[in-house]
């Protein structure tokens, strides 16, 4: 990024008073005046992670009830809310490859593979004779591991979206996740083989099992609020990219790469950055989920799961941090819907051998909404989110 | 002009108060407060007093070490920005005579003002206005030195060896200082109150313009009306408010509010990026303060109706149900003078939940607390419209020859359809011979500059004032009927004020321009201009097909559609004052074409002149 980190030239400078040598005292630091949102004394303003006052307030209010949730609600809702804050960290590693980058990837389930054996691989017990493990099971270590082997498999990848676009790219990156597949069925002293499976990586801080019930909390509420403060650190860091100039590359990568190279990005490298970085995101994810769940089945990482994945961006909005989080809790939460329809609709069972069933159902409905989406909301929840605000913005007009 | 250098007075023991010697102060106290904005690449960039004053400082420097001493004239033509208020108050401090340029002004123009003032320097913003006095130059003689702010175009294309960037100028400035460090504390205890501290020129709707001598206490007369205790705005500006500066600064009015009022009070001034983009700047800005001439006022009065009528269905209801409140609420604040009753304010309430406190916002009006609207006459249902949106628009008057400072509307003593009561400090009379009115106070200019006898038309023996306008006082408020000059007689001997007529026909969106004709004629007339913003949106919406202007007001349904405005304004007028019929202008009027002054007000006798065969036309057709 060297073409775009030249200093940006201070239009202020040019003027002499403010070039002056002398000690003229300048403005007081460049405070916004009170009360007027659209005007802007800085670009750190402007770029400001919650820019407005209002956005602010919905964050603060968002994360207050978010703390809250644990003392309301029931322990199998929170675990399926835990999922979904893990299921949204890998959304949005997805999301800054395919949606900010537009880089169309379809091998996310091997990145949440690699974390989650990686993660379990160093948490695993050495004594175990039939995996392989390694007994560390301080959590920040089998974390940081689990993203950095699957950031490295990105970069191994990277080259092959550095050559190749659009449709190709998808296809190859499809082709990923049958290579993975067959490997992660294959190794068995890495993943305990079909079948039988291996246990996953250990949550434990400081000594603390934050997977087994304590005297205050339960392992259900100790989970979930891990994972929220996870979600936040790794929502925090994707906006932060992608409002940086690095997420600036990507954008300008995906409208238009040639027109990107040609200002002065350095396609190659924002290609490749958005791979590891997206590999980062899936490693961690993959390594959190199964530390929630427990136990992998080397079977899991498919395409379905890619395919999940897809839908959560597409239905929580491409391109956006906060679409990849509500997409994910959509997608983790729907089962749990789909569950009840049985009592609605009685000719959907809710057993699996019969036909038609909910399993059943809910694949076809992932199918349906993506559909629905792009045709009808391309920009997902968060474009829903986006007009239901601008109606009320350009009131009492229409534009 | 000696004599204007305050001959037989004594030298006052303390420096005489100036613009230049308030924004010193003001550095000096407040030294990184924010003295004004410009938007720069998306930002509102700030200059601090500090930094502001500093400016001025090596601006007048650099006046002295260019020889230009005491009474020379320095000419400005530039649109607003920080080096306008820099020059101007840079002139001030060294006792030089500030002459404003309209950036509009034709090349004939530029050189009318600048050889009337006999102008040593010129501060061109950009080469825009520097190719227009390089054009003209030849022609003035006394003009030494052409100063541009923006190089573009010119630095390495230009040899005059007249020209100088204003950094290489204020560089002078700053070599200047350093040699004489005392040179403009010096200069600016030589000034005295009677000093001429700048021309303003008229906009000259008849004949060429004249340049008003405005002195050092005709600006602190005003600024103590415009800004005391109890006086036009009541809580007075204070640094943490905000105002717009869009209007050309050589115009008395936007020279008071922008640089007058921000030396005296420490208001902040942000300027427009240009007059296009005023509607958004103001969004952004939001001020406190707001000045505008009537022709804005209107504009944002059509943008809500237009955006009204556009809105999807659910919105047009809830805003027309708004506004009908609103409205009502702005009639009973008329009836009651501005004050509200129980019911009004129950009213007041429910629209600004509706529509009224989102409005506002879009218009960039929100924080406005106080507003104001002079310089030409205004239609009262426009100011009623705005006073129902809870903005009550203080209607002023006042002239360049009086530095602005006549009558005004107080708050909370408003009288629509007058132009307020006197100002404590000036006298108001009306002429008993001819109506017309007469003012007299400490802001009545010295005289035209190099033209005594145009002085000595204007002002009297006594010291008073001939506006040339006509009007009455009514129980203290003044109301103005119109220009003496423009006040018709027809053939049937009836004085009809034209200017009552027009602004009622203006009221409506779709007409920007109306002259009504009659003088010595049988019946009254109309020239109407449409506004092609709006038309356009209404002959979308009804699906006809045009292509230029001059097409768009020969279309039937157009001519249709302004008749009706025009029966629907003859219905509430007497039998001599209806308009007969009416003709529309093929073109916009223009400033470059003669048609409007830099004021954007109508020249009768050019447009009676170019037009000549439609209005010939209105009147034939009877007599056939």
């Amino acid at each position: 990024m060297t073409a775009t980190q030249r200093p940006v030239r201070d239009p202020a400078a040019g003027t002499p008073a403010a070039a002056a040598p002398s000690a003229t005292p300048a403005p007081a630091r460049a405070r916004r005046p009170r009360g007027r949102p659209a005007m802007y004394t800085g670009y750190a303003q402007n770029m400001a992670l919650l820019n407005t006052g209002g956005k602010k307030a919905g964050v603060l209010v968002l994360f207050v009830v978010a703390l809250l949730l644990p003392f309301l609600l029931q322990d199998d809702l929170l675990r399926l809310l835990a999922t979904g804050a893990v299921l949204a960290i890998g959304a949005i590693g997805l999301n800054l490859v395919t949606g900010y980058a537009g880089q169309v990837s379809l091998g996310h389930a091997v990145f949440l593979g690699i974390g989650a054996y990686t993660a379990s691989v160093v948490s695993g017990d050495p004594e175990d004779e039939s995996v392989y493990g390694f007994g560390i099971t301080f959590l920040p270590v089998w974390l940081l591991a689990a993203g950095l082997v699957a950031a490295l498999v990105g970069a191994i990848v990277s080259p092959l979206a550095t050559r190749l676009r659009g449709l190709y790219l998808a296809i190859v990156t499809l082709g990923l996740v049958f290579i993975g597949e067959h490997v992660f069925r294959e190794w068995d002293a890495l993943t305990g083989g079909v079948g039988v499976g291996r246990e996953g990586p250990t949550p434990e801080l400081f000594g603390f099992d934050v997977g087994t019930r304590s005297e205050f909390f339960s392992a259900d509420q100790q989970l979930y609020l891990l994972m929220l403060v996870m979600l936040v650190l790794f929502a925090l860091v994707g906006r932060n990219i992608a409002r940086s100039a690095v997420g600036r590359n990507f954008a300008a990568v995906r409208d238009r790469d040639i027109a990107a190279e040609v200002t002065g990005v350095d396609v190659r490298k924002a290609k490749r950055l958005a791979f590891v970085i997206s590999g980062f995101y899936g490693g961690c994810a993959g390594a959190l989920l199964y530390s929630i769940n427990g136990y992998i089945d080397p079977g899991s990482f498919n395409v379905l799961l890619s395919v999940q994945f897809i839908a959560m961006i597409l239905i929580g909005g491409a391109a956006t941090i906060s679409g990849s989080i509500m997409g994910a809790f959509f997608v983790a939460l729907l089962p749990r819907l789909t569950r009840e329809l049985p009592e609605y609709l009685p000719f959907l069972s809710s057993s699996p051998t019969e036909t038609p069933n909910v399993f059943q159902f809910e694949t076809f409905l992932y199918g349906i909404l993506i559909v629905l989406f792009l045709i009808l909301e391309p920009r997902g929840l968060f474009g829903l989110w986006v007009r239901a605000r601008n109606y009320w913005k350009a009131w009492p007009f229409s534009y | 002009m000696t004599a204007l250098l305050g001959t037989g007075t004594a030298p006052a023991p303390t420096v005489t108060t100036t613009i230049a010697t308030r924004v010193r102060d003001r550095a000096a106290t407040t030294p990184r407060g924010v003295a004004m904005r410009s938007k720069q690449l998306g930002l509102w960039r700030e200059t601090s007093w500090a930094e502001y004053w500093e400016e001025v400082q090596l601006v007048g420097h650099a006046l002295l070490a260019l020889g230009i001493t005491r009474g020379d004239r320095v000419a400005i033509a530039s649109e607003n920005r920080r080096e306008w208020l820099s020059a101007d108050l840079g002139i001030v401090a060294v006792g030089g005579i500030t002459v404003g340029l309209y950036p509009t002004n034709p090349a004939a123009e530029v050189l009318h003002l600048l050889a009337d003032s006999g102008s040593v320097l010129l501060v061109a913003e950009d080469q825009e206005q520097l190719d227009k006095a390089l054009e003209v130059s030849d022609r003035t003689p006394a003009l030494r030195h052409l100063v541009y702010v923006d190089p573009r175009g010119i630095r390495g294309r230009y040899d005059d060896p007249r020209l100088l960037h204003w950094d290489d100028f204020l560089e002078l400035g700053r070599g200047h200082r350093a040699a004489h460090p005392g040179a403009i504390d010096e200069a600016m205890a030589g000034t005295r109150p009677d000093d001429v501290m700048t021309l303003v020129y008229t906009s000259g709707t008849t004949g060429p313009p004249k340049g008003a001598m405005l002195s050092v206490a005709n600006a602190e007369a005003t600024i103590a009306t415009f800004t005391g205790v109890g006086g036009l705005q009541d809580p007075p500006a204070g640094p943490s408010d905000m105002v717009l500066s869009y209007l050309p600064l050589c115009h008395v009015a936007e020279r008071i509010f922008t640089i007058w009022n921000n030396a005296a009070t420490g208001i902040q001034v942000n300027f427009a990026e240009n007059i296009d983009t005023v509607p958004a700047n103001l969004r952004e800005i939001q001020p406190t303060f707001f000045f505008a001439v009537p022709r804005i006022w209107e504009k944002l009065l059509a943008t809500v109706r237009v955006r009204q009528a556009s809105a999807s269905p659910v919105k047009r209801a809830v805003g027309n149900l708004g506004l009908k409140l609103a409205e009502g609420v702005g009639k009973s604040l008329v009836a009651n003078g501005g004050r509200h009753t129980a019911s009004s304010r129950v009213r007041h309430a429910v629209a600004w939940v509706l529509v009224v406190r989102s409005l506002r916002e879009r218009l960039g009006l929100r924080r406005v607390r106080w507003a104001g609207c002079g310089a030409a006459p205004v239609a009262v249902d426009v100011l009623q419209f705005f006073a129902g949106l809870g903005i009550p628009v203080h209607e002023l008057y006042g002239m360049t020859e009086n530095t602005a400072s006549a009558t005004a509307n107080r708050p909370g003593r408003i009288r629509l359809g007058t132009v307020g009561e006197p100002h404590d400090s000036v006298e108001v009379r009306i002429d008993e011979q001819t109506g017309e009115v007469l003012t007299r106070g400490a802001a009545t200019f010295l005289g035209y500059w190099n033209r005594p006898d145009a002085t000595a038309e204007t002002v009297d023996a006594d010291g008073w004032l001939h506006t040339g306008d006509v009007g009455v006082l009514e129980d203290g408020y003044l109301r103005i009927t119109d220009r003496m000059k423009d006040i018709l007689i027809t053939a049937g001997g009836k004085n009809i004020a034209p200017s009552e007529i027009e602004n009622a026909l203006k009221v409506s969106p779709l007409i920007k321009e109306a002259v009504v004709i009659g003088d010595r004629r049988a019946y009254l007339t109309a020239l109407i201009g449409v506004e092609p913003d709006t038309m356009s949106d209404w002959a979308q919406r009804h699906n006809i097909a045009y292509s230029t202007y001059r097409d768009l007001t020969e279309k039937k349904e157009v001519l249709e559609l302004v008749q009706g405005i025009v029966t629907d304004v003859n219905s509430r007028l007497a039998t001599v004052e209806q308009i007969k019929t009416f003709r529309l202008l093929p073109k916009l009027l223009d400033h470059e074409d003669g048609e409007l002054t830099a004021t954007q007000k109508v020249r009768r006798s050019a447009l009676a002149e170019r037009f000549s065969d439609l209005v010939e036309g209105m009147y034939s057709g009877a007599a056939r």
